[in-house]
């Protein structure tokens, strides 16, 4: 007969390494995709990618000019863009300004209201400015008011850096007329933009 | 009907002559290139799914250049205008009435009705699978439009709403994910899943032509999200959950066992001739409510008499594998003591196992089938280990037994301990009896060398097995003709309700006597042996177990928001 141990203590362990890695390695596969996705937010086109642009044009046929990024300072960032029928919309975002993004809007009519005009910033455009709050926060929209539409700004700066950040973001959105797209789009695509 | 010999219990089987009559074929190598018996099927279908994806990446990829995508709209247009030809206001109501298929709410709807079914019925590969595949499809889409940034149609009055670039059409691509994933992992295989794909044929079939009736999209817009919606998804679902080892059932049949019909059936008799040389004329589900981790055959050949013998195959796949390992680790994490349950890595592996196991315990004198070798029905996915049938045996259970058949149970236990091995299953199902003989089966659990803990559970659970069938004390007197008293006090020590098989436990339970405590008073007195060991790698395994737990509900949040479903 042979001898046997008696048992009582623990013996050979056993691994499931294996399986939860597995586990885990899908579930960190899965959480980066998301998190990927985050960063695969909507940015907004650029006023030098005017195959984008057409998108915006289209969701507002009468306007004669386009909001686009024409370059974004450092520390800012495009997210949020929408078009639709209507208009179209996206948010610019600085480091300077967390959680406060500058809201940018592209519609049929605005109402600036009680408003005091600002140089223009294209020809035939109108622009102006209206603060709701200068201190504690510097709020606000500014317009852009043009034939068929007009483009909103509407801005909620901590006060102290408004100044730089007003010029950081009006730097950074152009206009880009629609007949200048038009003409691009029958260059490059062969199609007719219309209206 | 002939049928095998079998070694007495306890003692060295003598050595068996085949009695099977080999094929005509004799057995045959199968030469290089050549398929095996059941070739993983990559139907036509798949084919072509794939060629589908080829073609949308070359279109993506032609409409990065400005010249080709000019083109490319120029056709889409003309198509467009001729849609548009037909334009009337009645036709225009129904167009954007149809057109609402699209919307967002009709896709959670789907979403949501299929993820409540799958969790309902705990189908949760399949869930997982869908999941995954309307993230990433969602996700695909997504970049791809932000990638194209293409424009909607132009030139043409667009009828309905819309949002966002055009290429790849999103509402049409997320309706097809919808219905595409509610058709592979609700609707059984065959005809209701062929009749389903006719109707989800129809239902987008109507869905595009309401699109471009509107002007909404673009031909190629439609195409390739039909495209990402359907061929691509289900070429993952192919990869994921293969029919053949996930199938959807509302049958009630245990989701282990596998069709042993059409292919695989013809596959298994192919193999068996010429791989193992055996004249098999048919095959047949054997026990499958006893058995969840293959699926168990009865295989009928021809003996070398002419007559016939009855063989018994399990039949393993990659299904069974993933089982044992699920099982395993929630094991692991609820009772650190049962760590020696190790996973196996391959389904080869497996079978493999279980094979020299047989092997091992049968040259050990032990009452178990004679191995007939395995089979490979499909590489290092589906194996069939073939083995002796008891024919005539029955289960220990039922009516009462006599001395003999308690002294050589007990005998089969002493003899496991005295060669080094551990069946790690006892329970009435595995314990056979013939002719006043204990015959012992699924030695798949069987462990060489085992810890002595495992060994005093194996006696444990013979001991309580054969004490259903009497009582605790005739069972302890003959226990002690070969075991010593310390020896009964240990494997009483040991044993707990996760030690004993859930069958046993099952019967004990009905049984309404405290039979574990009798051979507890009947034992010397003992310190019960720890069953609940903590060790770093169990708090690891555990503490990573409920890490992912947390960042799965994180995810599926997250998930749930991106994927448009929330």
């Amino acid at each position: 007969m042979t001898a046997r141990v008696a048992s009582g203590r623990p013996g050979p362990r056993g691994g499931r390494a294996r399986v939860a890695g597995g586990l885990a390695a899908v579930l960190l596969v899965l959480a980066a995709t998301v998190t990927g996705c985050a960063a695969l937010s909507d940015a907004a086109p650029g006023c030098g990618q005017p195959l984008r642009l057409a998108i915006v044009a289209q969701s507002l046929p009468p306007a004669s000019y386009l909001p686009c990024i024409r370059t974004l300072p450092q520390g800012w960032s495009t997210s949020g863009f929408r078009a639709a029928p209507g208009g179209t919309s996206f948010l610019l975002s600085s480091d300077r300004s967390p959680g406060q993004p500058v809201r940018v809007r592209l519609i049929a009519a605005c109402r600036p209201g009680d408003t005091s005009p600002s140089p223009p910033r294209a020809p035939g455009v109108v622009t102006y400015t209206r603060l709701t709050s200068i201190s504690p926060r510097f709020a606000g929209s500014l317009y852009d008011v043009f034939p068929g539409g007009c483009v909103s700004y509407s801005f909620d700066f901590t006060l102290g850096s408004q100044i730089s950040l007003m010029e950081q973001f009006e730097q950074a959105v152009g206009l880009y007329p629609r007949q200048q797209l038009r003409l691009v789009l029958k260059h490059k695509l062969g199609v007719e933009l219309r209206p | 009907m002939s049928t095998l010999p079998t070694p007495n219990s306890g003692a060295l089987g003598p050595e068996v002559t085949p009695l099977l009559a080999a094929s005509g074929g004799r057995w045959r190598r199968r030469p290089s290139g050549e398929p095996p018996p059941l070739p993983r099927p990559i139907g036509r279908g798949i084919r072509w799914y794939l060629l589908l994806g080829g073609l949308t990446a070359a279109l993506w990829a032609g409409m990065s250049i400005p010249a080709v995508l000019g083109l490319i709209t120029g056709a889409d247009l003309v198509v467009l205008r001729v849609i548009a030809t037909v334009r009337t206001v009645w036709l225009t109501h129904l167009m954007l009435d149809v057109n609402t298929l699209t919307s967002p709410w009709v896709v959670r709807l789907v979403a949501w009705t299929t993820i409540a079914v799958l969790a309902g019925f705990r189908r949760f590969r399949h869930l997982a699978v869908y999941l995954i595949v309307f993230l990433a499809a969602g996700l695909l889409v997504s970049a791809m439009m932000l990638e194209l940034g293409r424009m909607r149609p132009t030139g043409i009055e667009i009828l309905g709403p819309w949002q966002g670039y055009s290429q790849p059409s999103r509402p049409v691509a997320m309706l097809t994910l919808a219905l595409v994933g509610a058709l592979y992992t609700l609707v059984p295989a065959g005809r209701w899943r062929n009749r389903g794909k006719w109707a989800v044929a129809v239902i987008l079939g109507m869905a595009c032509v309401a699109r471009l009736y509107l002007a909404v999209d673009h031909p190629t817009d439609v195409a390739t999200a039909l495209i990402i919606g359907w061929p691509l998804a289900v070429v993952v679902f192919w990869l994921a959950v293969p029919n053949e080892a996930f199938p959807v059932s509302y049958s009630g049949r245990r989701k282990a066992h596998l069709d042993i019909g059409g292919q695989r059936g013809e596959a298994i008799v192919s193999a068996l001739d010429r791989q193992l040389g055996l004249a098999v004329t048919r095959v047949e589900p054997f026990g499958l409510e006893a058995s969840a981790g293959s699926t168990p055959l009865r295989l009928h050949a021809r003996a070398a008499d002419g007559g016939e013998v009855t063989l018994f195959g399990k039949l393993y796949a990659v299904s069974h594998l993933r089982s044992d390992r699920w099982y395993k680790l929630a094991r692991t994490v609820i009772y650190g003591r049962l760590e020696d349950e190790k996973p196996f890595s391959t389904v080869r592996r497996l079978v493999e196992y279980e094979d020299h196991l047989l092997r091992l315990m049968r040259d050990a004198g032990l009452p178990t089938p004679r191995q007939y070798g395995f089979t490979e029905i499909t590489p290092e996915r589906e194996y069939l280990i073939v083995m002796e049938f008891f024919d005539g045996a029955r289960e220990m259970r039922g009516g009462p037994i006599g001395d003999q058949v308690i002294t050589d149970a007990l005998g089969v236990v002493r003899r496991m301990w005295d060669v080094g091995v551990a069946h790690r299953d006892i329970k009435p199902s595995n314990i056979l009896v013939r002719d006043g003989m204990v015959l012992l089966i699924d030695v798949a659990f069987a462990a060489v060398r085992p810890t002595p803990w495992r060994q005093a559970v194996d006696l444990a659970n013979m001991m309580l097995t054969l004490a259903l069938l009497s009582t605790p004390e005739r069972v302890y007197q003959r226990a002690l003709e070969v075991f010593a008293a310390q020896d009964v006090a240990e494997a009483f020590a040991a044993c707990r309700s996760v030690t004993v098989p859930t069958q046993l436990r099952s019967l004990v339970r009905a049984d309404g006597r405290d039979l574990v405590g009798q051979f507890r008073r009947l034992a010397p007195g003992r310190r019960p042996v720890p069953v609940q060991l903590w060790n770093i790698r169990r708090v690891g395994v555990t503490a990573m177990l409920l890490a992912s737990l947390a960042a799965a509900v994180a995810v599926f949040a997250g998930y749930m928001k991106v994927a448009g479903l929330l």
